[in-house]
Order: C-alpha cells, then structure tokens, then sequence
C-alpha cells in the first residue's frame, strides 16, 4: 500500500528495512501473542479431546431440537350441559355452545344435599361419561363416573354438592375412540409469549423514541455550540448517553425485575431505557449533518420560522429517525427474545422454565419461535427502510 | 413589473472572529440592472449578497430595497421584505428528499397562513402557478420527480423556479453556476438573464467567470478585500484592471 504525505500529498518515500532489529521486535511480538494465548487457552478451560469424545452427551438434545414439541394427541369428547338453580333461583341457560347431546337436571330447582336426577341422550352409545359440576364461581367437581347405553343415553341420581352461589351447571362430557391431534400445551404457550415478545419490543422503542426525540437535539452539536451553558449540557447528554450505552439490556432488565416485579413490564423499562440512549444518539448524529444549505434558502423566502422547521428540517430529519427507528425495534425485538431469562418476560421467560425442568423439546417450541420472530422482524424491517429513505 | 433599487451605504462586515469581510461598501444599483459581482474567493461576494437579505447580519452601514431600509426592519417585517427577494444559490439548496414540486412551492410560503403549509397544503392554483414556472425553466415533466434526482443544472432551473414562486423584484445570485459545467452555465444564465430582460427584476449575480460577466453582466463591480476595486461596463476591464482584480500572476480563462 502506497502511503501519502497528508502536506504535500506526495508518496513519501518507503522506508529502507532494517533487517536485524526489525525481525528482533518481530520475535519478540511472536513470544507475546504465544503467552497471551496460551493464558487464554488455561483460563478457558479450553478441552479439545472432551469436546471430540463427548458429543453423544448433547446427543438428545440437538435431536429434540430437531423435534419442537407443536401438536399433541387429544382425545375426542362430546360436551353437553344442563343449568341447575339452587334456593328458589330459576336454572341457568346451558352454557356449551354446540352440544353434541341433551342433558336434563329434575327438578332443575334444588337445595344443596337433595338428591337429583341427571339424565342424557344423543350421545355416542356405550363410551365413559364424566359429571361435572360448576358452580357460579367456575370451579368444576367430579360428580359421577357412568357409561352410555347403547342408545347413547345415560341416567343417575346425585347429591347437590355443597357450593357457593346459586347458578350452577352439571356437565356431561363423553370421551370418544380414537384422538384427534391439536396445538400442543407448548405451542399454545409459546404462540402467546411471542405475541408479548413483539409487544415488549414495541412498547420499549416507543418509549424510548418519546424521551430520544427531544433529548437528541440537546445532544447535537450543531444546535449546542451557541453559548458555553449549551455546550455543557450537550457534554452531560453526550456521556449520560455513552455510560447508559454501555449497561447491558439484561443487567437493566435484572433490576427492573426486582423494582417492579418479573414479567413484560421490567423488559419494557430494560429495552426502553437502553434504547433511549441509542436512539438518542443515532437521531442527534442525524441532526448534526442537516445540510444547512435548505435551511438558508427557505429563510432567504420570507418563510416563518415554523415554516422552515417543517420545509428544511423535517424532511432532513424524519425519514432518517424512522428508519432509525425501525432498525432499533427490530434489535429489540431480538433482545426481547432472551430478556426474559433475567425476569424480563417474552418468550425467553418461557424458554428458560423449559430448560430449567430440562424438556427439550418444549424449550425447542420455544427456540424455533425466536428463530422465526428474528428473522421475520428482520424481513420486516429491511423492507420498510427501504421504503422510507 | 419593475425591478427595484436597491442602494448600500457604508456597509461593513466584520465576523466574530475578526475576520473584516466587507469594508466600508456603498453601492446603487438601478432598476432592471444585471450587476455581475467579481472577485477573487474571500474577496467577500457572498457575505455582501447575504447582508442585502440579512441571512448575515451586517456589523455597520444601510441597505436599502426600494427605499426600504431592510437594515432597520424587525423580524417580522424583514420576514415581509425577503418574500420579494429571491435567492440563486452555487449549490442550490434544494430539500434533496422533497419533490421538485414542493422545492417550487416553498418559494411562496412567506406569502401563505401558516398552518396551511404545516399541513402541506397549498391550492391549486398555486401548484398551477408552480409548474408554469417549472415550464419557464424548461422542465415540467420534472415536477413529481424527487429534487436530489435531478442533474445539477436542472437543480439549479428548480432554484430559479422557486425564487420565481416569490414574485421577486430583485434576484440574489451567489455563483448560481459555478458547479455547472459551460453550456448548461449558459441555459440557466440565459434564463436568469431573460427575467432580467423581459420582466425587469433587477438582478446581482456574482461570477467567477470574466467571460460570463462580459457575457451577461449590463454592469460589473469587482470586489477585493472586501471593498469595491472596479464599478463599470463589462467591456471597460481590460488587461491591466484585470491584474488589478485577480493580481499579477492571474490569467484570464475563457469560458465557452
Ligand atoms: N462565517 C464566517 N466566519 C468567519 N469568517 C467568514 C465566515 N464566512 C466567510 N468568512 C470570511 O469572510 C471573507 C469573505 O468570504 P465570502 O464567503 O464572502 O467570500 P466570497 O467572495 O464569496 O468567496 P468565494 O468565491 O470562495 O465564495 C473570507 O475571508 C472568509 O474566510
Ligand atoms: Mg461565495
């Protein structure tokens, strides 16, 4: 590589080698890096032969991550229920939506200890039936264990448990042959905790572009050299910025957990306030290259000082603090994905219980999900950047 | 429409760091009159076009405009005066993210209630009006294109347009081509000089150029150190002004 004088922007002449004392530091150097690795090497824990000879441990795992835990086998039931009003209270519409037989409560009015009678019809004939009692609170008992006939019908007598409120209902279910496969436990879960994750990442950046905008112009230089008073607060802006830069996410979210409890809200506040400072500083770099040459020229019309913040300045300023914006909630959104194993909630919340009580392939529901977040989000984001600027 | 006079007494700019930009101008300029600024770079053409605006606030003297004296106005009214007083500039200045359309129309803003602008809007006979100064500048079919796509002669045409939008009687050009190669210079002093010619707006156009100034200019005046070192026709500056303005060792280039 050719070097230039930056005077004269002439090619300075190559220095001549100096054969014996540059191959000396050259060794010298060559000792150094040796000790520093082979320090590195020890403190590590660096073991090559346990990592050749044990890989069949990890076996298991890497192959339930192969296998996300996404659709379990669910028997198939047959639902229908009866309302019962309990001291005087007319009985309660039935509540299951599309029954799939009838059930009859006599007398439907009842105290609690008088026995009743429970009768049903339309179901699938000679298959287990399981009674159930709800009270006006939600809360289910078992009343009965019988079996269909071979019309499908069923009928038994019963005490009225005792309960609390006056609206109740006895509720037939009928499990059928056969499963049916549905959205696992995991899946289900997972599926929600994403939607927070996404969530957490968009409140954290919103919070955060509502305390950056404003503070991004006192950290702008430009604006910030008029006056000696200025110049300080854009040096304190500068280094609250810098130093709140520096505290990881998780550290905040740790903290935020203890002060306002684990879940989605610490993650927000974590997010939020490390992005505040990032944001911060993306915007007010954006702020110190406004060309000023639209400024002049608007001015130099007669425009107000309102109208040239909005002619000149805006359009400077906002499709780049959008794209800005955009770029920081995706890697939020990232974040958000393991901010939930210091407390912060999201999906990482998730993934850590998972990996705790070692059920791979729950924790694997959970891992694919990041995975599919992450790269949707960064899809997304490319493509409205794009757009905007 | 007449052009306006525009008359500077004793102007003098001094900048915060001492540096002494203009000593002492007085100058009258004529209705309808093309004045050609020359001079060497620093020789302080720029800062005297900003202190006619007030972009750059003068540290002594007077300018008036049509016997306004722009130096004694209050912010409000010096708002009012600069509506009438367009501004060409060397690297035009155009909002590089709005479209050509809007670069236009914001030339009319000192003229419109404010919160119509704030919305974006402006009516339609004024993006009408817009685009028939887009058609003056030879470049309509460039209206919804966006500003920074645009080569730079037909940036600076869009330059011209929007000081057209204020309906000036007086046009500031500071090197309105001097980032423009010789035969788009001359379409877009052409254009200049037209308006000078056909609707009398008076116009001062500082140029690097002695060829452009001979070309255009109906009356030069050479600055040097800040004071005014030549005030006459193009065709008086002969070999030996020449050396006067530029020093000894300078050699006239000739522009095409
Ligand atoms: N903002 C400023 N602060 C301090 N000095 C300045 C400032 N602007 C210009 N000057 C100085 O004032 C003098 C005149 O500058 P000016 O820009 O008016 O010259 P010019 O004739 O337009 O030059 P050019 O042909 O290079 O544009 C120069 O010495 C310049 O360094
Ligand atoms: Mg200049």
């Amino acid at each position: 590589m050719q070097r230039h004088d930056a005077t004269s922007g002439l090619p300075r002449a190559p220095e001549l080698p100096r054969p014996g004392l540059g191959s000396l530091r050259v060794l010298a150097w060559i000792l150094v890096l040796g000790l520093i690795y082979a320090y590195g090497w020890r403190v590590t824990e660096i073991n090559l032969v346990e990592l050749a000879t044990k890989w069949s441990l990890a076996r298991p795992l890497l192959v339930d991550l192969l296998r996300p835990d996404l659709v379990a086998r669910v028997p198939r039931i047959q639902l229908a229920d009866a309302g019962v009003g309990l001291e005087g209270t007319p009985p309660p519409a039935p509540e299951v939506r599309r029954p799939a037989g009838q059930v009859t409560v006599t007398p439907a009015n009842a105290a609690i200890g008088q026995p009743v009678t429970v009768s049903g019809s339309g179901f699938a004939p000679n298959r287990p039936v399981e009674l159930i009692w709800k009270d006006q609170a939600g809360s289910e008992a078992a009343v009965g264990r019988l079996t269909t006939d071979a019309q499908g019908a069923f009928q038994t007598t019963l005490r009225v448990p005792d309960v609390i409120g006056t609206s109740n209902h006895v509720i037939a279910r009928v499990t059928l042959e056969g499963t049916v496969l549905a959205p696992s436990n995991a899946l289900r879960l997972t599926f929600f905790r994403m939607i927070e994750t996404v969530f957490l990442a968009l409140m954290g950046t919103t919070m955060a572009v509502v305390f950056a905008v404003p503070l991004s112009f006192l950290a702008a230089k430009n604006l910030m050299s008029r006056s000696a008073l200025s110049l300080g607060v854009y040096f304190v802006m500068r280094t609250v910025f810098n130093i709140a830069r520096s505290i990881e996410p998780l550290i905040m979210a740790t903290v935020f957990a203890v002060w306002v409890g684990i879940g989605p809200f610490a993650g927000v506040l974590a997010l939020g306030v490390h992005s505040i400072a990032s944001l911060a500083k993306l915007y007010s770099e954006q702020i110190e290259s406004i060309d000023p040459g639209p400024i002049e020229a608007i001015t130099a019309t007669g425009a107000s000082m309102l109208q040239v913040v909005r002619y000149a300045v805006v359009p400077q300023i906002v499709p780049p603090f959008i794209a800005f914006t955009i770029y920081r909630w995706d890697i939020n959104v990232r974040m958000s994905t393991v901010i939930g194993f210091v407390g912060g909630g999201g999906l990482g919340f998730l993934l850590i219980q998972y990996i705790n009580l070692l059920q791979w392939r729950q924790a694997a529901t959970a891992v694919w999900a990041i995975t599919l977040v992450v790269a949707a989000m960064d899809y997304l984001s490319a493509r409205v950047r794009e757009k905007v600027v | 429409m007449r052009g306006a006079a525009v008359r500077i007494e004793h102007l003098t700019k001094i900048y915060p760091d001492g540096t002494r930009a203009l000593h002492d101008i007085t100058l009258n300029v004529a209705p309808g009159e093309f004045l050609v600024i020359i001079g060497l770079s620093g020789s302080g053409k720029s800062t005297l076009m900003r202190c006619i605006n007030r972009l750059i606030e003068p540290t002594s003297g007077k300018v008036f405009v049509d016997d306004v004296e722009i130096t004694a106005l209050p912010p409000e009214g010096l708002r009012r005066a600069r509506r009438q007083i367009g501004m060409i500039f060397q690297q035009f200045n155009l909002v590089k993210r709005a479209s050509v359309l809007t670069n236009v129309l914001s030339g009319r803003l000192g003229y419109l209630p404010p919160a119509w602008a704030l919305w974006g809007y402006f009516p339609r006979e004024l993006r009408e009006e817009a685009v028939r100064h887009l058609q003056t500048v030879g470049i309509p079919e460039k209206a919804h294109t966006r500003a920074d796509q645009l080569s730079g002669g037909q940036q600076q045409r869009v330059g011209i347009a929007r000081a057209l939008m204020q309906d000036p009687k007086l046009i500031l050009a500071d090197e309105p081509v001097a980032s423009l190669d010789p035969a788009t210079s001359h379409s877009v002093l052409k254009y200049i000089e037209d308006l000078n010619r056909r609707e009398g707006i008076t116009v001062l156009c500082s140029l690097h150029f002695l060829s452009l100034a001979r070309r255009y200019g109906t009356r030069v005046v050479a600055l040097k150190a800040g004071q005014i070192v030549f005030d006459g026709l193009p065709r008086e500056i002969d070999e030996h002004r020449f050396k006067e303005i530029y020093g000894e060792e300078a050699v006239e280039v000739e522009i095409a």
